[in-house]
């Protein structure tokens, strides 16, 4: 008899764990780690926002949009066939971290802090909430091509934009 | 789950698949380059080897992979998903071309799908799985339909050799020189039996749009369509066929006596090219973000 209830007691709580698993999959967006840092996506910016700020290329470079996700954009700028510079424009709401480099700059663009990361890579954060990145690849560029490239961004209409819900 | 950059760190540095992938990269200009270190690929796209810069990239590339809605992790169980099934089906195949004389084994062989309906359905769901894994990883890039099909062509422009092993080993060497152009009839052949018959199908039904059997062969024929208008002119600008194919394999895996078929089964049972090629071009677009957003 004990035998009989121990296995009944068994294939119950089997039972229930399964039906109850069922009944969490659609809420499974809920549940957390669905998410960059777990911030709901209604409060990061979408990367739609951010493709018509991107620099217009010069003649002969081109500009072709590589990924597009909530609060990012990317483009490369390219030459031919050769890539010169990867464009971002990001919502540092999921990366706080990343305005901590902006705190000892000293240098500013347009009135924004503008931080140099290694070798090839500039970054201006614009109204404490969008990073504006420019990382050279290839042959690369020098430090002012980058800074000239970020200039050429709308960063006003950057610094207007707000969270659309 | 492990990160996209934990799967990266595994990859084998030679082995088969990668000999294979070497093979056919000698027939695309540019070449191919097997990285399969996180830091390697991070201070390439970084254009800087300092360890501070690496490892923010490194420790925010594997918060945004394990972020369900991001879809990194959802593109390489994609890639895994048609990967397992290539195996299956060509561990049967192969188990077919070997034991077809004898009487036990000679069941299997019967059962197995050869016939290039089924080829060509294969092919069809790996073109699928890629234009979906494409959409998870990058969103839908840009503001118009030109803007999107423009990052098409780039992405594919940097998996060259990725689709050029798509090409050769999926469609030149299992149908003949003629696949691309006879890939619409064989599909138009496919109906909902032989999809089913696919073990690759099971994996992937869940993640293509439209419900039912029949929604999905609609999407896969669109898909097809408009990848063979890139894939056409890649292969002949290329100048690619079965041929050429196994002259660029045998340059690395040595020689090779077998007909084409043979060949193509041989690497679908033995070799993971798909899957190889899956992550490191997942982990590029991956890095490129993280390095952005650092």
């Amino acid at each position: 008899m004990a035998r009989t209830l121990r296995w009944g007691v068994g294939l119950l709580l089997v039972v229930s764990l399964t039906i109850g698993a069922f009944l969490l999959l659609p809420f499974r967006t809920w549940l957390p780690g669905g998410t960059v840092a777990d911030v709901p996506t209604s409060q990061v910016v979408n990367g739609t926002a951010f493709n018509r700020l991107f620099p217009e290329p010069d003649a002969g470079d081109q500009l072709v949009f590589t990924q597009e996700k909530r609060g990012f954009s990317e483009a490369r700028l390219k030459h031919g066939d050769q890539v010169k510079a990867l464009l971002a424009i990001s919502d540092v709401t999921t990366a706080p971290e990343a305005r901590r480099k902006f705190e000892i700059s000293d240098s500013r663009l347009q009135g924004w802090p503008l931080v140099e990361q290694g070798q090839q890579a500039t970054a201006l954060l614009v109204a404490d909430r969008f990073q504006v990145k420019v990382i050279g690849q290839g042959e690369g560029l020098n430090a002012e091509q980058r800074q000239a490239l970020i200039g050429r961004f709308n960063i006003r209409g950057l610094a207007a934009l707000e969270p659309v819900t | 789950m492990s990160s996209v950059l934990e799967r990266l760190d595994r990859l084998p540095r030679r082995n088969l698949t990668v000999l294979a992938i070497k093979g056919i990269s000698t027939l695309v200009p540019g070449g191919w380059h097997n990285i399969t270190r996180a830091e390697e690929l991070i201070s390439d796209v970084l254009g800087s080897s300092d360890p501070e810069l690496i490892r923010q990239v490194r420790t925010r590339a594997d918060a945004l992979s394990q972020a369900r809605h991001e879809g990194y992790g959802r593109a390489l169980s994609l890639y895994d998903a048609v990967n397992r099934s290539q195996k299956a089906a060509g561990g049967l195949r192969l188990l077919a071309n070997v034991g077809g004389a004898l009487p036990l084994v000679k069941r299997v062989a019967d059962l197995t799908p050869t016939s290039e309906t089924l080829q060509a359905a294969d092919l069809s769901l790996k073109v699928a799985a890629e234009m979906l894994a494409f959409t998870q990883v990058n969103g839908l890039p840009g503001d118009s339909f030109g803007d999107f099909a423009a990052s098409l062509g780039e992405y594919a422009g940097e998996a060259r050799v990725r689709m050029a092993a798509l090409i050769c080993f999926d469609a030149l060497l299992p149908l003949g020189d003629q696949a691309l152009q006879r890939l619409d009839g064989l599909l138009g052949g496919v109906g909902k039996r032989e999809l089913r018959q696919l073990p690759a199908y099971a994996g992937l039904a869940s993640m293509l749009p439209g419900r039912g059997d029949e929604a999905h062969l609609t999407f896969l024929r669109r898909g097809v369509d408009q990848w063979l208008g890139w894939a056409g002119g890649f292969s002949s600008q290329l100048g690619l066929s079965g041929q050429k194919a196994v002259q660029a394999l045998e340059s690395t895996l040595g020689p090779w006596q077998g007909g084409f078929k043979q060949m193509a089964t041989f690497l679908d049972a033995f070799t993971d090219t798909y899957k190889h090629t899956g992550v490191q071009a997942v982990a590029r677009r991956l890095v490129e973000r993280a390095a952005a957003e650092i």
